[in-house]
């Protein structure tokens, strides 16, 4: 399968709902159509981007040879030579036993415009997918070391064949790796929205061209989502459009570590806010929903010896105490008193017994959710003040997980999501929806 | 007879003369206040009205407002007080208008003055009042930042960031007004140095070992590869 790109620079407005560079609108004319797009958003990745973009160019090969494919790179920026190192990528077909090129991959490699950010990044993809008709998209992650050419295909065939409209990944972790996922995000999504989609913040998905348009008619893009909240909106956005969604088995996922100077509590910030900030204009579809149910998971299955990762329990409770201690008048505010004199209860037990358990835990999030429906104090605030309860959290579940398998510790997630489940009258029953 | 005309009825026609030519004035001044009372208690009641219904009583509620209120022996609510404040402001002015309208110079003056300081006095006000709210939400954010940071001594480093706005405001609003303006700016100068000097001390002295381990963690790739926690939270 042979190459042929073209790298546009110097943005420049053109008549179309997503600006686009002259060269880029260019380089559209020229590929015309395609029905399978693959995009890789990107900023300063020259070391691992050139690695992406072949499991990517030998996924198309191998298994959608028949297939008209573009491959776009839309970049923020970047000034170490990341563009250049799309360009010049090669791949050695023969070493992969992969003969059969039918269509040569076509490359877009195009500057975004609009806020800096992971979501303007997509959003450049969307418009290009949009244009060129694409029936099938992906987008994968530009830090990626463990992505192999099988992660296209489960990314993509899904949507080709079998009808779906969204695929999320489903990646082997360790049971202490995505903590926020697992004590938030993936059981408050599940129970808003009843679709047990276990990693909904994955960064790596599928998509139809049908829900690609719908992503473009949101109104969206000059807010949180243009820049980091992007992939829980992806996620929420197909489940509450009612699109069709699956999971594909993708093994582990290897990155290269993020930016050191990103904390945690504007990590929360982003993903929290974007959650919380759906509850609203979702209000019509989850307040309707009971239970859960399986989502549909590709792929072949395996478990192998995932990285261990040190986990310093004494230091979380530490700072959980030192919330309790100087925060207490603010949760008072945003969570009520009752909340906050259960969390007294655990300011002075060792920490070997020290738990939140999972019912306080949720009405703790879910105190939270109406607070930032509410404005009761500022959302900002709001969610950084809940770092050190989420630390308490991720101590409890630590404590209570350390031992067990992976396995067992998953199941100790899902009893979790149940309690999330059982809890959510009393989210309905406070939520006022008539303050949207 | 000549006697009585000249010693009592001139300086009573005098008078007359004069009462009749200051009494539109005065039935002037009477009318313009008491429309100004009139107008003043509609707007009142119409700016109470108005504040109910966009909720500025919650508003403030959560901004501490009301609390703060409440500590200084005030129980009336904030739509309430600014309702009082605009009937008192229209009062005001109406009475100054009235005065204004006597035409007697003394109070021309001194109805002058009083005008020209009254946008003063309100931007003052203004300013008060932003600087409280805005020193509220910066020391809430610090607390924050400072707790998720672990640092031990958040709500001094809270209470220092509150207290710096509010000097801040302070010294804006006494130069505003006026008031001993060269002594404020070097009052404020000297107050503010002192504080970050003080700090700055302390901190060096006592705590050079805590500086130069933040410093070390902070700059120094070494420390990144001490990090207590490997976890990835997303």
């Amino acid at each position: 399968m042979g190459s042929d790109q073209v790298v546009s620079s110097h943005p420049q407005p053109v008549s179309s709902s997503v600006p686009l560079t002259a060269e880029t609108e260019a380089r559209l004319q020229s590929v015309n159509e395609a029905e399978i797009l693959v995009g890789i958003p990107s900023y300063n990745n020259v070391d691992t981007i050139g690695h992406v973009v072949r499991a990517v160019s030998a996924g198309l090969a191998k298994y959608f040879p028949g297939h008209r494919a573009v491959l776009v790179n839309s970049d923020g920026g970047s000034t170490d030579g990341t563009a250049e190192a799309v360009s010049q990528v090669v791949v050695d077909y023969g070493a992969l036993l992969i003969s059969d090129q039918q269509n040569p991959l076509q490359k877009i490699i195009t500057p975004y415009q609009g806020i800096p950010g992971k979501g303007s990044a997509f959003r450049t993809i969307f418009e290009i997918a949009r244009r060129v008709n694409a029936k099938a998209c992906a987008v994968v992650d530009s830090d990626l070391r463990s992505i192999t050419p099988e992660w296209i295909e489960l990314l993509l065939r899904p949507i080709l064949e079998e009808g779906y409209d969204y695929v999320a990944p489903y990646y082997l972790r360790h049971k202490y790796d995505g903590t926020i996922t697992n004590s938030v995000v993936y059981p408050l999504t599940r129970a808003l929205y009843g679709q047990r989609i276990r990693q909904p913040v994955g960064g790596d998905f599928g998509f139809s061209g049908r829900l690609t348009e719908h992503y473009l008619d949101q109104h969206v893009w000059g807010s949180d989502v243009a820049q980091f909240g992007v992939d829980i909106w992806m996620t929420t956005e197909a489940v509450a459009s009612g699109a069709r969604v699956c999971q594909s088995f993708l093994g582990a996922k290897i990155h290269n570590p993020k930016d050191p100077s990103s904390d945690l509590s504007a990590m929360l910030m982003q993903v929290l806010g974007a959650v919380f900030t759906l509850m609203e204009s979702h209000y019509g579809v989850w307040s309707n929903v009971q239970g859960s149910s399986a989502v549909k998971l590709y792929g072949f299955q395996y478990e192998v010896g995932v990285e261990p990762i040190n986990v310093n329990v004494e230091r979380m409770i530490a700072l959980f105490r030192q919330g309790l201690i100087d925060l207490e008048p603010i949760w008072e505010q945003a969570l009520g008193r009752d909340i906050v004199s259960q969390l007294n209860s655990l300011r002075s037990v060792s920490a070997s017994d020290f738990r939140i358990t999972d019912d306080l835990w949720v009405r703790v999030v879910y105190e939270a959710a109406l607070a930032y429906h509410d404005r009761r104090i500022p959302r900002e605030h709001l969610i950084k003040s809940l770092t050190p309860l989420y630390l308490g959290r991720t101590a409890t579940f630590v404590l209570e997980t350390q031992g067990l398998t992976t396995m067992e510790a998953e199941e100790r997630v899902e009893q979790l999501c149940r309690v999330f489940e059982l809890n959510k009258s009393y989210l309905i029953e406070r939520w006022k929806p008539e303050r949207q | 007879m000549d006697f009585i005309r000249t010693a009592l009825l001139a300086p009573l026609e005098q008078l007359g003369v004069q009462i009749v030519a200051v009494l539109p004035n005065i039935l002037a001044s009477i009318i313009i206040v008491g429309v100004g009372f009139v107008g003043a208690w509609g707007l009142g009641h119409l700016v109470e009205r108005v504040l109910r219904v966009v909720r500025l009583d919650q508003l403030c509620d959560r901004l501490g407002v009301n609390s703060v209120l409440g500590r200084g022996g005030v129980k009336a609510d904030p739509s309430y007080l600014v309702g009082r404040a605009a009937y008192w402001a229209v009062v005001l002015f109406a009475v100054i208008a009235g005065l204004g309208a006597l035409n007697l110079q003394p109070i021309n003056h001194f109805a002058q003055s009083l005008l020209a300081y009254i946008p003063h006095v309100l931007i003052a006000g203004i300013i008060l009042v932003a600087g409280y709210l805005l020193s509220n939400f910066v020391s809430q954010g610090v607390l924050i930042a400072a707790v998720n940071a672990g640092l031990p001594p958040a709500r001094l480093i809270a209470n220092l960031s509150r207290w710096g706005v509010q000097l801040f405001t302070l010294a804006m609003a006494l130069e505003e007004l006026g008031i001993a303006a060269s002594v404020v700016v070097v009052g404020f100068g000297i107050t503010f140095g002192g504080v970050v000097f003080a700090t700055c001390l302390a901190f060096g002295l006592g705590a050079k070992d805590i500086a130069k381990d933040y410093l070390e963690r902070t700059l120094s790739t070494r420390g990144r590869d001490q990090s207590p926690d490997d976890l990835h939270h997303l």
